[in-house]
Order: C-alpha cells, then structure tokens, then sequence
C-alpha cells in the first residue's frame, strides 16, 4: 500500500498537483497498474484535493479508462465507418462466437480484452485489428481468429521462457 | 436597462439577467425542470425552450440562460417555441413515464400524452437533469453524487455505485429533484437516515429530551461550521429537536424580553 | 540533429545561419531513399523497409552520401507501402522487405528502374516511373501536405532545412498582431475542423476579449470515422502544426498553448513532444523565443478516448480534468473558454496552413479556390474507390474529378451510389450531385458538409438505411448524454432504424424520423446533437426509395439487411460442385451430380455461408 502510494506521489508530482491534468494522471495510473483500481482513485482524490465522485464520472466517461483488470493481451478492432462496411462486424461475431467474449470486455482465461473502436485512421487498409499496437490489416475472421490462437501459444512459451 | 418583448408584452432587466428572468417578472409562464435559482444553470434538460427574433430568422434557445445584454424580442407562444417544448417533454416522458411529478408539469403544458415509447431507462424515472449533482457540489459541498457513464448509460451516482462516504444525509438532493425520484427513507429501528436510490446512509441524532430522531451528525456539524455558532450553547441546541429548540428558544426569548423590561 | 550544436537560437540572424549551413552540408549529389510511414504504409509493415534501407546505406561502400529516410504519409496508401527515391523522384509502389535490396542496388547505387515495383497506369497498362506522372498526383495540390512525405518527422534539422520556422521568424521580426491577423484574414483561411469559421475573425474577436491568461488549443481529437487527415499531418509534420500556433499565439496574445490529442493516436503523441522538446531546445519553444519579447510554451494532452471532445467546449471541459460535456453557453469561447478565460481553438490542418500563408502571403492563399473556401482541403478517401488514401486537392474542385480521376472510380466493376462526407453528423451525397464542387457552403447546401474531411465512397451493395442507422448508432454511444433531445431523440431513432432494417418498419417512420430529426436540430445543446440526424435526413432526402422498400415491400435493395432478401442458386452458372450443401450449416440446400442445386426457403437462416464459399458466384442475393 505504502508502494502505491507512492505510485500516486509520483504521478501527481509529474503534472505538477494540476488539476487540469486530471485525465493524464489516470492515463499513467492506468499504465502503471493496468486498470484504474478504487483505493488508487481514492489516493489520487485525496491527493488533488477533488471529490471522488469526480474521478468517477471521469473514468467511467471516458471510453479507454477501465475500471477492472484487463487481459494479458489487448486486442482492438476498429468498426470505424470503413471498416464497417469491409466487415468488421462478422470478425466481431466470430471473435465473441469462438473465445466466449463480448466487446469490452475480458476472456475468462484473462487472455485478452476483446474492445470495439470507432476508427483508428488507418481507414486504408480496412478492415484493422491491433493486437498489442500491432496492426493487422484487411482482416478477415479467419485470418483474425488464426492471430488470436497465435496469443494462447505465445503466451505458453512466455512462461516457459520466464521460468527459464 | 435592456428591455425583453416577450410575446409582445414589454419588460425590463438588468443586464445579463436572464429571458426567464424576464418572463417570471412579466408573469408569463415557462416550463422547467433543471433550473432552481440555487445553483448556475446547466441547460440540460432543454425544456424552456423559447424563439429569439435574430431579425431575418429566429433561433430557439433557452430561456434559462440566455443573458439579455441589448433589447431583444422572443416569442413563448409561437406554434415553433411550443412544438418545440412539447417535443422535449414528449422524449422526457417515454424516459421517466412513472414520475407523478413529471406527469402533473406536462398537463400543465397541455401535453397528456407522448408518442415515444420507453427506451431508454439508465435509472429509474430520472430525467439525468442534474440539480441534484449541481446542489451537492455547489451548495453542500460534498459532490457525494456525480453522473457516471455518458450517453443513454448516463445515470446519477455515488461513485463505483456503492454508498458514499462523503453524502451527509442531509437531502438537499431529494428537495431539489423535479420529478421526485430521490426520496428520504428514514430508517427508525436503526436511526438512520437513507438516501435512496443512492444507499447511503447517516446516523441521525437522537433528541435528548423527547427521543425523536433529529438530522445526522454531519449535517449538524456542517451546519455549525456554516453557521459560525461554534458556541457550547448552540451545540446544546443541536441535541434538541426542532420541537423542544422551539420550546427552548421560546423560554430564551421570554426571558430575554422580561430581564429588557 | 547532428549539425545542430542544440545551442539555443537567440536571435533570427542565428536560424538564418543554422539554415544555411544545414544546406551547404547537403552535397548535390546526395541521394535520398524516402520511406513513407504514415498510418496506412506503416499498418503494411514500412518501418521494417525503412530498417533495412538504413542497413544497407551504412554497408553500402559507395563515395556518395545516401540518406535513408521515414517520412509521413504520401496519400496513396492503397498501394503502400510507398518508397521514394531521389534525385529522379522514382515512385515504388507495394515494396516488400525483398525488394529493398534490389531497389538500394538497382536504383540507389545504379541508377537503373526495377519495373516491376512501378505504379502501373490502370488504363493504359502504361508503367510510370515518377510522382507527377500517376493520376492520383496531378489534379492534387500540396499545401498543408507539402513537407509530409519529404521531412523526417522526428528530426527538427529536416524542417528548418525545407524553410521551417522561417514564417515565425517573420512574424517576431517585421510584422505586428494586427498585421499577422490581417494577413490571414487576406487569405480568407476559414476553420478546417468542421464548421469553416473564418480563422483571422476568431483570432481578433481572441486578442480583443477581455481577460488574461490567453490559451491557444490546437485540436487535435480527430474522431470521425473514416478520417486520418490530422494523423497524418501530426506524424508526418509536427513542426508545422507547432509553428502555426507560435504565430497564432503571437497574433492573439497568448503564452500557454495546448495540443489535444486522440487517444487513440499514441504515435501523434510521440512526434509532437519530440517535436516540442527539439524546439525547446533551440529556443524555438519557451521564453524570448528567437532573441524576442514574445515567450510560448505548449502542453500536450491525451484524450481519453470520447468524440464528442472535438466539439471545443467538451474538449476544454476535458483539458479541466472533467467529462467531455460541452458547456450550454451564449457567451462563446473566444471570451470564456478554459477556466473561463479568452480561448482560440483551431484544428491541426488550419494551424498548418499558417505558416505557408505567411510566407507566401495572404493573397497567394486566396488564389486557390472557390470565392468563399479558399486554399485546398486534405480529405481521407476511404470506402469502396480504388485509390484509397489521402488527398489534398484546391476548394471548388468536384466531387467526381475526386472519386475518378483521384481515386480511380468505384473497384469491381459496381456502380457509385453515394459519398458520405463530414463525418458522423455529415449526410450522404448521391450520383446526380457528383458535379458539385467542394466547398463549405455547397456542401452545407446538399444537405451534408465538409467537416474535417472524411470522404466515404459507397456502392450499389451499400444499403443507405444501414448507413443511417451506423452513424445512428455511432452518435448514440458517443453522445455525452447531458441534453435530453441528444441523448433521448438519438435513442428514439436508432430503435425506429432497427425496426425498418428488421423489416419491421411501420408506415409512418420515415415522417418519425424527421419529426425527431426536427426536434433535435433545434433543441439539442452543442453542434454532436443538433447535427445528429444529419446522416438520417440526407439518406432520407436521396434515398427515400430505399426506405420505403424496407418498409412497405419488406426488401433491402442492396440486399445488406438480412431477412429481406433471399439466396438462390443460379441454375445456369451452378457447376453442382457440392460445396455449398456440404458447408450449409441448416441443410436447407439439396442436389444431385449434374443437377443444378437449390435453396429450401423455409429451412434457409440466411446465414450467407453458401454465398461466401461458392467458388462459381451461383449463389444469388435476389
């Protein structure tokens, strides 16, 4: 807890205790621990000075503040306008039909956060769907679930790896 | 003085004042719901509605918070300004169709019934106007509720939904809501005071004299801060109820105006 | 930054200098690689190209110096990734990280074209060798794009090289505010993010108000679907958004500018505090900027990811650490803005075309275009046109010269139906209006607008109800929800939409619609609501056959939404292979060897399965 704290000293330290600087400082929270957890909000509340409820509303209004944890990884598919019509929402279905996951939401295994965004600007090369910040264009469902099995595989040899 | 003609009827006010402002003084009737003089004015629920002549066209705007600064002319009554009032409570009503409240401000308009079926409800008969978020900030100055979320999701909230630690349990918020939605639930058998839908909830005095259950802790304290009585006889008061105070003071004043004459 | 002593500049005369010699050391006979890593180049894998282009300059063994570069986005992304090389301006198109090798030993070292990686001229088969020869190039004109493509953007040396910060210097040294404003207002540049305020009127109405500090926000929340145009501009030339700000920080009066940033656009975030911290530290950015008594600092913030922040007022409202709900103000920002004080916001394409009109003068500006949009105008051509990317081209020019000869006209063959302009709260516009020019008020006039510059192309397979109901949906989740006929109308409609794309519509929806539609335009608290229904009207107005069959015949004529078409097998073109009754999942398709399969109607679930996997596209949509 003393660490944690210490976390929120930092960050507000950063940004110079600016309350204007309310949104970046959860950014960075975020970052640190992955989602915005209630005692780190509540720290961060004290520390500015602003009532909780403020925090609140802000991280719940904002579409990239998560309120729980999230999956290992993180996977984005744009359903922007062009994406839409090129098809992302049969990679949508496919994606919730096969890991058991709504957008916005985590797998069950926390092997990704399965989210829905409305245009990442590379309208170009639609449909797009970003798998930890790697881009992957003209996805199809196939070649989109074929990616996120790749994940589950991964994610094995990273453990032996970090055993080793 | 900057003159507003409203309907053809002439009156005048400050500058900055507002074109409700205008008509409450002229006692021409406009419908509201997220105005209450307390707190600034948010515009939110668009109900007050009115059409500004901008010469060769006319805008609506809202009454509530738009500031006269030169002479203007507006029109309450025209076919456009009422349409678009009755639109507004229309949408509000397929929202929050059990408020009695709510029901009661739109026959007042001659709007009996609305075309809209119910399709968003993000909290029960709340029209998300907000005075309460407004008045627990602005005037208490707790902000123990926000809004959360934001589009059709948008509700009014403790945060994370659970019972705020910083409400007081004062209802400032139930006093405030136009369509009586928040209520004050007192909880006898625990002398506690409840705020619903928010859940929370305060311990309540209890009267030293009668056993009746007086405010909460916090309000009285805050009240005390407020009110700079930090005397030891005010404190005293305080562990009355309204009732046995009034008795109290009485026998103050009584003996005041004896020991004067 | 390695002929930069990082010393501080503090005076013009010393830019003047560094210049100079930053062109002195570039020896005629240098030859460039340029590898372009805007948004749609770098998503193909360039910054890969660009790495092995570097190998191979510092193994080359060669008497020339070769510089490879990443630079921003070229605009013709659907052939990307794109490589450059000079001198010869050789355009390379669709290059693979097996190219790179025979490109840095064909051209760069010898001087000889690899054929093959030419853009081919899809008409005449013709293969051309250099930029201004492609199509897609000549009826373009570069002005807020011109540096995009050609400066590294991380490097501040490239900008100053190319004039960089020339028209600042200007500015401090010869001119006052008013004649900055002047200027500007001369070339009649008029607001870029979406309403087409006129820039210089929003800049004095800034300077003369009332009140100090002053802020200066570039917007940068670029959050219309479909549109990359900033992004682009950001991370291929950061210093230009930052430059147009310092003189419109100078014009107003200003010393604390901000720059807001799409979340979702962690790159741009990057280039621009690179760019910021490489100006700081050649004084470009700071106190006494170049010797002066004019002083600017600019901050950076990130969105949290909400597009209705790009209204100004929600987007002050987040820079103030709260939700991103616009202010129901009669008072405009210019006077009250951030923390209540005098507030310029501009979006990143009008700040960019600053400096450009300073050193080229306001007149020259007003040369392009029509009499009331002057200048050019970048738009992202996206949807169903061959040449997707992005293009710059001067107001006034049509609609058709943009999707043909730009964007090669509509791919397989399909037929135009509509382009889809302003983003979310723009309107679709349909084949006999193709002819109009772009400009703010002609498009206003056809019932859509220019935005920001997204530009949607859509064929006779794109249901216009759906289109409707999409933007519909889009705006009802991004509605910040405070105003009642926003927030409810926006709902009210998506469910009567829902309803006609089930084929449930009632006789009696579309006039709903525009009665809600109505109500909003008029009601609704900032411009996300009263323009909401804009989508829904302009389908309305153009294609209101297409409602009307979804909702008295049951039928979607783009044969898009399900449930109101039907799949059958072409008897004629059916080869009896078997693959659709063996992948339908309800064996609702029977058929024998040598006999033309068929559909049962009553078992089919519409499911598409067949019509995706016939290899002899025998399956209909009828």
């Amino acid at each position: 807890m003393a660490q944690d704290d210490k976390i929120i000293e930092q960050i507000v330290d950063r940004y110079d205790a600016d309350v204007g600087m309310l949104i970046p400082m959860m950014q960075d929270l975020q970052a640190e621990c992955g989602y915005l957890p209630l005692e780190q909000l509540h720290s961060l509340a004290k520390q500015l000075s602003l009532p909780l409820s403020r925090l609140y509303a802000v991280a719940t209004f904002y579409a990239s503040f998560h309120l729980a944890p999230k999956g290992a990884h993180e996977v984005t598919l744009c359903v922007g306008t062009v994406c839409y019509l090129k098809g992302a929402p049969k990679i949508s279905e496919a994606i919730s039909r096969e890991f058991h996951v709504e957008t916005g939401g985590t797998t069950r295994d926390r092997l990704f956060t399965f989210q829905a965004v409305n245009c990442v600007g590379a309208c170009a090369v639609a449909p797009v769907m970003i798998v930890d910040g790697k881009y992957y264009n003209g996805v199809t469902p196939a070649s989109a679930l074929e990616v996120l099995y790749g994940l589950g595989k991964n994610e094995t040899s990273v453990e032996k790896d970090g055993e080793t | 003085m900057p003159t507003v003609t409203i309907d053809g009827c002439k009156v005048t006010v400050k500058k900055d004042e507002t074109i409700l402002d205008a008509a409450r003084k002229a006692g021409i009737w406009i419908p509201t719901l997220c105005y209450h003089p307390a707190v600034p004015s948010d515009a939110s629920c668009r109900l007050c509605m009115v059409e500004l002549d901008r010469g060769d066209w006319r805008q609506l705007v809202t009454s509530c918070n738009y500031p006269v600064r030169r002479d203007i002319v507006v029109y309450v009554s025209s076919e456009r300004a009422e349409a678009a009032r009755r639109g507004v409570m229309e949408l509000l009503l397929a929202r929050a169709p059990e408020s009695g409240e709510l029901k009661a401000l739109a026959e007042r308009m001659g709007v009996y019934e609305t075309r809209y079926p119910n399709v968003t409800e993000s909290q029960r008969n709340c029209i998300l106007c907000g005075l309460c978020v407004s008045v627990c900030e602005q005037i208490i100055g707790k902000a123990a509720i926000g809004f959360a979320g934001r589009g059709v999701d948008r509700a009014v909230a403790a945060p994370f939904r659970q019972p705020s630690e910083d409400c007081i349990g004062c209802g400032a918020c139930a006093a405030i809501c136009p369509v009586g939605t928040i209520k004050i639930r007192i909880h006898a058998d625990e002398q506690e005071v409840e705020i619903s839908p928010f859940k929370s909830r305060a311990k309540l005095l209890v009267c030293e004299q009668c056993g009746a259950l007086v405010a909460s802790k916090q309000v009285s304290e805050q009240a005390l801060t407020r009110s700079n009585l930090n005397s030891e006889e005010f404190r005293a008061s305080l562990r009355l109820c309204p009732k046995c105070r009034r008795l109290q003071t009485a026998g103050q004043l009584g003996a005041a105006t004896f020991y004067k004459k | 930054m390695t002929l930069l002593s990082n010393k501080r500049l503090s005076s013009i005369a010393e830019l003047d200098a560094q210049r100079k010699e930053l062109l002195s050391s570039r020896a005629p006979s240098t030859k460039s690689v340029y590898v372009c890593t805007g948004p749609g180049c770098a998503a193909k894998g360039s910054p890969k190209l660009y790495e092995l282009f570097r190998e191979a300059v510092s193994q080359a063994n060669v008497d020339v110096e070769i510089r490879a570069k990443a630079v921003g986005c070229h605009g013709l992304c659907e052939y990307g990734p794109i490589v450059i090389i000079e001198p010869g301006d050789i355009f390379y198109q669709r290059v693979e990280e097996p190219d790179v090798a025979e490109i840095f030993r064909e051209t760069v070292l010898g001087g000889r074209l690899v054929d093959r990686l030419l853009y081919e001229h899809p008409a005449t088969g013709e293969k051309l060798d250099t930029v201004d020869k492609i199509p897609f190039y000549q009826v373009q004109q570069r002005v807020a794009l011109a540096y995009n493509g050609l400066i590294d953007p991380t490097e501040i040396t490239d900008y100053i090289t190319e004039g960089g910060y020339s028209a600042l210097a200007k500015v401090l040294s010869s001119m006052t505010a008013e004649e900055v404003v002047s200027e500007v207002e001369a070339a009649g540049l008029r607001g870029r993010g979406g309403g087409g305020f006129p820039t210089a009127r929003k800049w004095r109405s800034c300077r003369e108000a009332e009140g100090s500090p002053k802020y200066v926000i570039c917007n940068g929340d670029e959050g219309d679907p479909g549109a990359f145009m900033d992004r682009a501009i950001m991370e291929g030339n950061p210093h230009s958004v930052i430059e147009g700000m310092l003189i419109g920080a100078y014009a107003i009066g200003s010393s604390d500018g901000y720059i807001y940033v799409r979340n979702e656009y962690p790159l741009s975030v990057e280039r621009l505090k690179l760019a910021i911290e490489q100006a700081k530290e050649l004084g470009l950015i700071g106190e006494n900027i170049l010797g002066s008594s004019f002083s600017f600092d600019i901050r950076i913030n990130r969105g949290g990811g909400a597009f209705v922040c790009g209204e100004s007022t929600a987007l002050m409202a987040s820079l103030e650490g709260r939700p991103g709900e616009p202010r129901a103000k009669y008072v405009h920002t210019v006077e009250s803005g951030l923390w209540e004080k005098p507030t310029n916001l501009n979006n990143v394409e009008t700040w960019t075309n600053v400096p450009a009109i300073i050193n080229r003068g306001g007149e020259w500006f007003a040369g392009i275009g029509t009499e009331k949009s002057k200048g050019t105008k970048v738009f992202s051509l996206v949807g169903k046109v061959v040449n997707t990317g992005l293009v710059e081209v001067p107001m006034g020019i049509t609609l058709r010269q943009i999707i043909d000869e730009i964007g090669g006209g509509i791919p397989d063959g399909k037929r135009f139906k509509a382009v889809q302009t302003g983003g979310p709260s723009g309107g679709c516009i349909p084949a006999e209006h193709l002819d109009a020019r772009v400009d703010f008020d002609e498009l206003t006039k056809l019932g859509s607008m220019m935005g920001s510059g997204g530009m949607i192309v859509m064929d006779e397979d794109t249901c216009m109800v759906r289109v409707a109901k999409y933007f519909t949906d889009f705006l009802q989740k991004e509605s910040c929800g405070k105003c009642t006929p926003c927030r409810e109308g926006l709902a009210q409609m998506l469910y009567i939409l829902d309803r006609i794309t089930d084929g449930e519509g009632q006789v009696g929806d579309v006039e709903r619609l525009e009665g809600l539609a109505e109500l909003m335009e008029g009601t609704a608290l900032c411009a996300l609501g009263k323009t909401a229904a804009n989508p829904v009207i302009s389908t309305i107005r153009y294609f209101r056959d297409e409602y009307d069959a979804h909702i008295k015949e049951k039928h979607c004529p783009a044969k898009e939404c399900r449930g109101l078409f039907r799949y059958e097998i072409d008897a004629d073109a059916c080869k009896s292979c078997g693959i659709c009754l063996q992948n339908c999942p309800a064996e609702a398709i029977t058929g024998e060897k040598k006999v033309p399969y068929v559909i049962d109607q009553e078992k089919c679930t519409l499911c598409g399965t067949c019509w995706e996997k016939c290899p002899f596209a025998a399956v209909l949509k009828v």
